[in-house]
């Protein structure tokens, strides 16, 4: 197994660790019996043909859904089975394959949700007296609340000045005059704001066209230069292959190879799987495919 | 025991009569994903329908059959052509209000054209009867449920079977899907309508004959038996409604063998309720389903709000301040007091249905609650009435919360059916709690309003107060949607799953938006039983809770302005429309129509 | 604006109503008398309104027929409320408002009257329930009366007729759930017993109600030896013609409110039978009642029932007020309803208020059942 680039070199076991996850749907298995690992500081890539099972391990991992069979360890603790709010605020911040922004708010607003958990109001989720006491808070709003409200708006600005001037200028606009590609980018934000331990990304290009996917990768590295543990689905090989300390294959709910990068692309059934499934992906450039070469073929 | 073979004989023939609306209901709601109110109103159509064929043009039997299934087929068209065909780029919320605002509209219509006198149907079948256990069942009992029976039978065929129905389940499974491999969606709903309606028609005039009564204001509790049918057989689901029906006739027999006949409803609405938050679904859904993909921002229409300089704002504040001064008009003055408080109930609608996507259609209890709670506080315990207006208030908002917690985990149509069933039970407690809430009797002699230990009776007065605790209320609901409640009620409201995945526990922001919109309508609720000096459970009933969501709806979802004015536009209209007389009610239904179609997002715009 | 209109509107309304009466004699000339009326004209009430308006436009044939009102003739102006409490409220400021009311009649259902009451109380205005039954509905003030009849008077003459010339011992009372048939079924079931009967269930009912078959088989297995309803008379039908489908065979008698041709149209055959005690009775040699039957035939063409009685009663009544009260003023006839004495009644004879309660005390009633179709006075047979 890989060493994790940013992680400590005493740190031995991984900050997510799902084992033998199983998810059925009537008679369809989604996934069967995917072992998955991430370690603090990586950047793990999943790919594999759609209907691989990668957004059912997704919604796995972040408690959209659950697990008909399997083990998924958090920072040291079981969260299989939690509610996605208990795994959110367990440290876990995703986006979503298709971009799902509350499109009634503004940018500002949808990244500021992505900071809810982080807000003192909402701490002491003891029943009843809790949402009270937000209920109060938020009415009467005393000083610290003011204070907390401008520091998360200053840091809204902050994460969205990540994106260069797509977003910052349009703050105040509600997500839904947004074009598809910058809701892409809200989610991102949204999800940072969370200031998660780890960050799921699925498919944060779809969509996209070159140059706007340069853009993305380049911020998706400097997120990964700034030391955060990124677990990301993408099609886009090229990509995958110039961010990813490692690679997750998947095909039919099974994991079908691991590694690095070059070992990946150069493995049979990974190659078989793909050229079994005649593309790697509705998001891949056409032609790829007929490239029957023994490496995956890859557009740098 | 012979008594539980007869219960169980009369629990299915009542069941059956269920059935009859219920396989349209459902019917509509597999396919075009919407709760028809107007259904009831087709039923009643096609029992006038059938009055004129068997009274006027003395037709036979199937002759009016075929009379009534052709004249209510087109019926349906007809609703579906101008009624919710130009809704269909529209926020879901659109049609269900058309469908409202449809059956005013018939309903009026036929009043108008027939009188509300209660007329009879004459049978047109021999009287034969089966002796059956200690009673009989007659040749229609078996007629109507061999209709029913066979009319599920043969849907389920065209739906299996036939090139038609693929395209019709295709449509219910995926709307857009369907309409990119080349099925004619408008066509398919056209079907759909049309045998729904038919369905409905030959329900009205078949149930017309078996009582041997037909009114013109039969429609809405046939709408809601059918609906509670559809639910617990499983919305969308064909055969399910049949099996859902008959179960719900023998659950509400044996409820009334058990503890009597004004027990009926409320075990039908507790069926419901159980249903819904233990097998959304319905009883036949297999359990393991995909959880349902929520499409983003598709209940509530995306728009941009129209800002109201602040200035003026208080220049208006300022003028309904001065109205009563400036005038000597009490009936002004009063409507406008009634619109204040309708403002208070819409407010706590547009917070819950609006801003946290909750669209419900029982908030009438909420105001059932506050106004009973400061009513008998006040009239049985003599409290003063200051106190027992705020009690009135907090009582709405802890009980309104606690009571509707179980819909929490509902998305979409299921709250607003829940609700409804909610709102009933509410008002059927009301009325059976006798020791505590004086039944049927009321609550009379509730005393006066006070302002500071001074009774108040005079009308400007009562109308300053009233608009002071709706101006602080609305002030404070500003306050609060400002602030990261507002916000994160209304990424509930948006995409509950992705707001989960960020940590919003939907339960605690779906609760505090009842509390706080509790409050609000339970001090509304408290005010009226006040003014009013006399409330019984009629008082605030299930119109009013539509009431409330036509006036959240024409303000603007979440919109406080628009709840305000909404409420002005809603009070007001019936009262401009009095020159109309008989027909204010059908223009009404008319505006409402006229409003979903060329504002879906309300006045003021969503927020 | 919207009142003035409303008014030339409904005074043509009751100009075209009066036609009729006009061809009899001369209209009176002068400056119009008004009475307000709040009632439902839309909503699942209306049929009410609707007989309301029979019984009023009747007797404003025959008031303005005689003359008028010291040579002005009596008119009305409809509001319609759906019978619904914030309408009613605001139709009481706007008759409260409007100077040339006298008086004002209804509204229909408690809820929706008694809503009201502070505002006519306070404001000085009779507010006139005749279909309010309710035990507090004249509680509110000096303002507010009834001629409705108590169900503490009516309900006993029910449970003697039931219990003593009947012979019901064991008493199944099926019962309207609101206000006034809860209240009824009180009166009656304290008096049956009193008179030595068993009251063995009593079921009170929704009033959109439709199916009662499992309500008779529960009532069934309390063995009765008669049923006894609180119903309207469509409700009433339902249930009579469910009874015997369920195998419930003992006899029915049902309260007055049941006294309506439609009554038998609606049950059919199942009503053949059915014992009632009406208010009225339109073979009721008594004079006030055959002009009253005669003159509703003549204009309507069909027979009156009981709600057209009450209307017409309560117009003929404020007749003979205005006509006997020393000047118009709202207090004067407040006054003038306490002091007028045995005013010709179809539902009650002579009808006098007691001053204490504002209401009438001593209903008639006469002892009916149906036979062939038609309702006919007791023949002494007990079955039905």
């Amino acid at each position: 197994m890989n060493a994790p680039v940013n992680a400590s070199p005493i740190t031995t076991a991984p900050l997510l660790e799902a084992t033998g996850l199983v998810r059925r749907f009537g008679g369809v298995t989604a996934v069967g019996g995917i072992d998955l690992s991430v370690f603090e500081g990586e950047l793990v890539s999943v790919i594999g043909p759609n209907g691989a099972g990668k957004t059912t391990a997704f919604n796995l991992i972040s408690g959209l859904d659950k697990p008909d069979a399997g083990a998924i360890r958090f920072a040291g603790a079981n969260i299989a089975g939690r509610s996605p709010e208990g795994i959110a605020a367990a440290g876990i911040a995703r986006t979503f394959q298709h971009g799902r922004v509350f499109a009634n708010l503004s940018i500002a607003d949808n990244v500021l949700i992505g900071a809810h958990g982080r807000l003192r109001a909402v701490r002491p989720d003891w029943p009843i007296i809790g949402p009270l006491a937000e209920l109060a808070l938020a009415l009467v709003r005393p000083a610290s609340v003011r204070a907390e409200e401008a520091t998360l708006r200053d840091e809204v600005s902050e994460i969205l000045s990540l994106f260069g001037d797509r977003l910052l200028p349009r703050i105040d606009q509600p997500a839904h005059s947004l074009s598809y590609a910058n809701r892409r980018r809200v989610e991102i934000a949204r999800a940072l704001a969370a200031r998660p331990r780890l960050l799921l990304l699925d498919e944060p290009t779809a969509g996209m066209n070159p140059t706007e996917t340069a853009e993305m990768l380049e911020i998706i590295a400097s997120l990964k230069a700034r030391g955060q543990t990124i677990l990301l689905i993408e099609h886009k090989l090229d990509m995958v292959m110039r961010l990813s300390d490692r690679v997750i294959v998947l095909d039919d709910g099974r994991k079908i190879a691991e590694g690095k990068p070059q070992a990946v692309r150069t493995d049979p059934a990974v190659i078989e799987a793909y050229l079994g499934h005649g593309n790697i992906g509705a998001a891949a450039p056409a032609g790829n495919a007929a490239t029957a070469a023994p490496t995956l073929p890859v557009t740098a | 025991m012979t008594s539980w073979f007869d219960h169980t004989i009369n629990g299915l023939i009542i069941g059956n009569i269920y059935g009859l609306l219920a396989v349209g209901l459902a019917l509509i709601f597999g396919v075009s994903r919407l709760i028809n109110f107007a259904h009831g109103s087709v039923y009643v159509v096609g029992a006038y329908v059938g009055w004129v064929a068997v009274s006027v043009l003395h037709t036979p039997f199937p002759v009016t059959l075929a009379l009534v299934v052709i004249l209510a087929a087109l019926l349906g068209i007809a609703i579906e052509r101008f009624g919710i065909r130009p809704l269909a780029g529209a926020p879901r919320i659109a049609p269900l209000l058309a469908t409202i605002g449809l059956s005013f509209v018939l309903d009026q219509t036929v009043q108008i054209l027939f009188s509300p006198d209660p007329r009879s149907v004459p049978m047109q079948l021999p009287n034969w009867r089966l002796e059956i256990g200690g009673g009989s069942i007659g040749m229609l009992d078996l007629l109507i449920g061999g209709i029913g029976i066979t009319a599920a039978g043969a849907l389920f065929a065209f739906l299996k079977l036939t090139k038609w129905g693929w395209a019709v389940r295709a449509t219910a499974l995926d709307r857009d899907a369907a309409r990119v491999v080349g099925v004619d969606v408008d066509q398919v709903n056209r079907i759909v309508f049309a045998i729904a309606a038919a369905l409905g028609g030959v329900g009205g005039v078949l149930v017309g004959m078996y009582y041997n009564v037909i009114t013109p204001t039969m429609g809405f509790e046939a709408t809601l038996k059918g609906i509670v049918a559809e639910v617990v057989g499983g919305v969308g689901n064909v055969p399910g409604a049949i099996v859902g029906s008959l179960l719900l006739g023998i659950i509400e027999s044996y409820g009334v063998a058990l503890l009597g006949t004004s027990y009926r409803n409320l075990f039908a609405f507790l069926l419901l309720i159980a249903i819904l938050v233990l097998r959304p679904n319905g009883l036949f859904a297999s359990r393991h389903q995909l959880p349902p993909e929520p499409m983003t921002g598709t209940f509530i229409a995306p728009s941009k709000p129209i800002g109201l300089p602040v200035p003026l704002l208080a220049a208006l504040a300022a003028f309904a301040i001065a109205l009563p001064l400036l005038i000597d008009n009490g009936y002004l003055i009063q409507t406008l007091t009634n619109a204040w408080l309708y403002a208070l109930l819409g407010l706590s609608l547009t917070l819950v249905a609006g801003t946290s996507g909750q669209v419900s259609l029982g908030h009438a209890a909420l105001l059932a609650i506050g106004g009973y709670t400061s009513a008998l506080l006040a009239a049985d315990y003599g409290f003063p009435v200051w106190l027992t207006i705020i009690a009135g208030g907090l009582m709405a908002a802890g009980l309104g919360t606690l009571l509707v917690s179980p819909a929490f985990r509902l998305r979409g149509h299921y709250v607003s059916i829940a609700t409804l069933g909610i709102g009933e039970i509410v008002a059927l407690v009301i009325l059976n709690w006798e020791s505590v809430t004086h039944g049927p009797i009321g609550v009379a002699g509730i005393p006066p309003l006070e302002f500071f230990g001074r009774p108040l009776y005079d009308t400007n007065a009562i109308y300053w107060v009233a608009f002071a605790i709706m101006l602080a209320l609305a002030l404070l609901q500003v306050r609060l949607l400002s602030s990261h409640l507002g916000r994160t009620m209304r990424a509930v409201r948006d995409d509950d799953v992705a707001a989960r995945s960020f940590g919003i526990s939907l339960n605690r922001y779906k609760g505090l938006a009842f509390a706080f919109g509790g409050f609000v309508a339970g001090i509304s609720g408290a005010f009226t039983a006040h003014m009013y000096s006399f409330i019984n459970h009629e008082t605030f009933n299930t119109h009013i809770s539509v009431l409330a969501l036509t006036i959240a709806i024409l303000g603007g979802m979440g919109n406080v302005g628009g709840a305000i004015l909404g409420a002005v536009a809603l009070i007001g209209l019936p009262e401009v429309f009095r020159i109309a007389a008989e027909y204010r009610i059908l223009l009404y239904g008319i505006a409402l129509l006229l409003l979903v179609r060329f504002r879906p997002q309300g006045l003021l715009g969503t927020v | 604006m919207i009142s003035r209109r409303t008014l030339l509107q409904s005074g043509t309304a009751a100009l075209l109503a009066n036609s009729v009466g006009r061809s009899i004699a001369a209209e009176p000339t002068g400056e119009p008398i008004y009475l307000g009326v709040s009632g439902p004209l839309t909503g699942p009430n209306a049929q009410y309104g609707a007989q309301w308006k029979q019984g009023f436009d009747l007797a404003l044939d025959q008031i303005n027929g005689s003359g008028g009102i010291k040579g002005r003739p009596l008119r009305y102006i409809f509001e319609d409320t759906q019978s619904d409490p914030k309408q009613t409220v605001a139709v009481a400021q706007k008759f409260v408002a409007d100077k040339r009311i006298v008086a004002e009649l209804g509204d229909f259902a408690s809820p929706a009257s008694m809503a009201a009451s502070p505002i006519y109380q306070r404001a000085g205005l009779v507010q006139f329930g005749f279909t309010n039954s309710h035990p507090a509905f004249t509680k509110p003030g000096d303002f507010i009366w009834s001629n409705s009849v108590s169900q503490a008077d009516e309900q006993p003459l029910n449970a003697t007729y039931v219990v003593n010339k009947l012979g019901f011992k064991r008493i199944a009372v099926l019962y309207l759930n609101t206000d006034w048939g809860r209240t009824s079924k009180d009166h009656f079931a304290a008096k049956a017993k009193e008179l030595g009967a068993e009251v063995v269930a009593s079921e009170g009912y929704q009033p959109d109600e439709k199916d009662f078959r499992s309500t008779l088989v529960r009532v069934r297995d309390a063995k009765p030896d008669g049923l006894f309803l609180v119903s309207y008379y469509a409700d009433g039908a339902l249930i009579v013609r469910q009874a015997r489908q369920t195998g419930v065979t003992v006899p029915i008698a049902a309260s007055s409110s049941i006294y309506s041709p439609k009554f038998i149209e609606l049950g059919a055959e199942a009503s053949e039978g059915v014992f009632t005690n009406a208010r009225f009775f339109p073979e009721d040699p008594r004079p006030e009642v055959q002009s009253f039957v005669t003159t509703f035939q003549a204009k309507y063409g069909k027979e009156p029932d009981a709600f057209n009685a009450y209307a017409y009663d309560t117009v003929v009544l404020f007749g003979q007020v205005l006509r006997e009260a020393p000047n118009l003023d709202r207090t004067t006839i407040r006054d003038t309803l306490a002091r007028v004495k045995d005013v010709p009644s179809v539902v009650y004879g002579k009808a006098t208020f007691d001053p204490q309660t504002r209401r009438v005390l001593g209903a008639q009633s006469a002892q009916l059942v149906v036979r062939n179709g038609r309702f006919t006075l007791w023949d002494g047979v007990k079955t039905n």
